[in-house]
């Protein structure tokens, strides 16, 4: 399988600031990849770049093999619906559609057509009257029924009540299902894509904590307890992504290859969210760390 | 892209077609009785002798009336005005609402580059800019045909006797409005791009847009090409206007009107000088005397003493020159707009 995403030393700079810094990733094909981060994370311009809606400041990207944004075949190959499902809000939805089928030579107009019909969408409706969830549905069919190898998704349930979060996120899998697409979604929220992601990658701060297929973080990832020891004592090998000590005792949450061995810690699974919280802790501890010293 | 250009275009374009076909019935109206009252005037077929006072009695004549005046400064306006309303309603939200609503994200996303959705988008409305305010100007001068053979023939004395030359006439007749409505279009486009919001890009073109169209006729356009200087006499003046002092006063401020030998020339200065060729305003003792009473024996005195009228400028042959050249001009800083609106969306991605 090739790389859907592929990216070396990538980084974006606006101004003085690096909203993405030293981005090396490669995402496997055939996977539904949640992008998670907190706000102002970078999420948005990474998914940008790979969208060729930015260029980046430095290193490399390439998106199907190709350039992000390199010609009209290459758009066709990449379906977007950037943060807040954007729709012309003067045209109806079946304007849309026809929109959809003068710009793209792929268009799939029976596909575009059935689901408009199914989320019961009326064609001579406004899109600008339309609910914010069925916004991002009519946004998302605009997207899919282009037939894209690669959908990317910017916070698409971000503003969505909880029912049509869900609607949306299972027309995604259904459409995922049947078209065998590669999609890459973003979101502050571990919990929206909990159910529907096979690969994370965690974004803090700028830059990229951890990437990998899900099963593989959960099974490499453990959190041990036991009696309150020094983190630096652990075997090479095992990484500690996050501590907390009582005067007795210390949890950790380290990443390890191979079976935690010491009779002295008690090993638990961890959860996609606990996992996720952890990265974000740790990433944010380490700006904040040169603060504290500064005060001390 | 075609369509969907046409589709978030056609609101605009059916308005734009009601207007031109108003503006039309209005002048079709009014038109042939304009026409018909001209070929009453005997203007056509008159003798060289009598000609000029047959156009300025038909001029009067219109002027009198009323209707014919109001109409034909009201074609000017709307002439001069269709330009910057397309500057800012057509050109200004063109780009900048897509980035505003970010439907440009949507847009940039299907199979089709960032530089053929600007191209289309561009050349559609632009034409059409173009094609609405050009057609404007050629119904207003269809309308206006005989005010303009009028003052052709030097008819005088009323304010309809613009000028071919006269910065209203100019501005809204031959091929400037071509120019204007490129010129303004880009402009809005620009700023829209540039800026990123409809509302503020609309107030910059106008501010931008209403300083040019002034700075061109008053400091660009007399300038375009070398004016021509000559001295007459005082006496050789066909039209001239005393101001201030006057007879019997000791300053006097000679202007010409009208040029002999010159019909249809754009004056652009003139002012009396005195046998060294230097300029003067005052007169001559022996001119002030009761004796002046009337302008001509005021001018012959002048004359007598030496006194002559230096005028530049610009023959009434260089008039479509001029046409083409400042339409050239406007057609140069449209294209260089267009350019900058490409490189902005294409090159510097945001």
């Amino acid at each position: 399988m090739t790389a859907v995403i592929e990216t070396g030393g990538l980084g974006k700079r606006y101004r003085r600031l690096w909203a993405l810094a030293d981005c090396t990733l490669s995402v496997p094909a055939g996977h539904v990849v949640g992008l998670v981060g907190p706000n102002g994370a970078g999420k948005t311009t990474l998914l940008g770049l790979a969208t060729g809606m930015l260029a980046p400041t430095a290193g490399t990207i390439e998106v199907l093999g190709g350039r992000p944004g390199a010609g009209p075949a290459q758009l066709a190959r990449v379906g977007y619906l950037a943060q807040d499902a954007p729709v012309y809000a003067g045209l109806p939805v079946a304007a849309h559609l026809k929109l959809g089928a003068h710009l793209n030579p792929g268009w799939d107009a029976a596909l575009a057509r059935a689901r408009i019909k199914r989320l019961g969408l009326d064609p001579g409706q406004k899109a600008g009257k339309l609910s914010g969830g069925q916004r991002a549905q009519l946004a998302l069919t605009l997207a899919v029924a282009k037939r894209p190898e690669l959908l990317i998704l910017d916070e698409p349930v971000a503003s969505l009540d909880p029912l049509a979060r869900r609607e949306f996120l299972q027309y995604l899998m259904e459409s995922v299902g049947d078209q065998g697409l590669s999609v890459v979604l973003s979101s502050h929220l571990v919990a929206d894509l909990e159910r529907v992601c096979d690969y994370l990658i965690v974004l803090v701060g700028s830059r990229v904590q951890v990437a990998g297929p899900v099963e593989e973080l959960l099974a490499t990832h453990h959190l041990l307890s036991g009696p309150r020891r020094d983190p630096g004592s652990l075997p090479d090998g095992m990484r500690v992504i996050s501590a907390s000590h009582t005067d007795v005792q210390s949890t950790l949450l380290v990443r390890t290859s191979g079976p935690v061995l010491d009779p002295a810690w008690m090993v638990s699974e961890v959860g996609l969210e606990d996992l996720v919280l952890a990265y974000m802790s740790q990433a944010a501890g380490r700006g904040r760390r040169s603060h504290l010293e500064v005060q001390r | 892209m075609t369509w969907l250009t046409w589709r978030q275009f056609r609101v605009q374009a059916f308005t734009a077609a009601a207007a031109l076909a108003a503006f039309a019935v209005l002048l079709a109206a009014t038109g042939p009785h304009l026409a018909s009252l001209y070929a009453a005037s005997g203007i056509r077929g008159c003798q060289p002798a009598s000609c000029g006072q047959l156009a300025s009695n038909f001029l009067q004549q219109l002027y009198a009336a009323g209707t014919y005046w109001v109409l034909y400064l009201l074609g000017i306006v709307i002439i001069l005005l269709a330009a910057a309303v397309i500057g800012l309603f057509w050109g200004a939200p063109l780009i900048a609402r897509e980035l505003e609503t970010g439907t440009s994200a949507l847009a940039w996303n299907q199979s089709i580059t960032r530089t053929r959705w600007l191209a289309v988008k561009l050349t559609l409305t632009g034409l059409a800019a173009m094609a609405v305010t050009e057609g404007l100007s050629l119904m207003q001068a269809w309308w206006a045909a005989p005010i303009g053979r009028a003052v052709g023939y030097g008819a005088g004395g009323t304010n309809l006797a613009m000028g071919r030359f006269s910065s209203l006439v100019f501005a809204t007749h031959g091929i400037t409005p071509l120019g204007y409505a490129a010129f303004a279009f880009t402009l809005g486009v620009t700023a829209g791009v540039l800026i990123r919001r409809t509302v503020p890009a609309m107030a910059v073109t106008l501010a931008i847009f209403a300083v040019i169209q002034i700075a061109m006729p008053l400091w660009i356009r007399p300038h375009l090409f070398p004016a021509h200087h000559s001295v007459i006499p005082v006496t050789s003046l066909e039209s001239i206007s005393l101001q201030q002092g006057g007879l019997n006063g000791s300053r006097f401020n000679l202007g010409a009107e009208n040029l002999p030998g010159q019909p249809g020339a754009w004056l652009l200065s003139s002012g009396a000088v005195n046998a060294a060729g230097q300029a003067t305003s005052t007169s001559p003792a022996a001119c002030t005397t009761q004796s002046m009473r009337n302008t001509s024996a005021f001018m012959d005195c002048l004359a007598s003493h030496g006194i002559r009228e230096a005028v530049s400028y610009q023959p009434a042959s260089r008039y479509w020159s001029f046409q083409w050249t400042e339409t050239a001009i406007y057609l140069a800083l449209a294209l260089a707009l267009t350019g900058s609106c490409f490189w902005r969306l294409t090159r510097r991605r945001t």
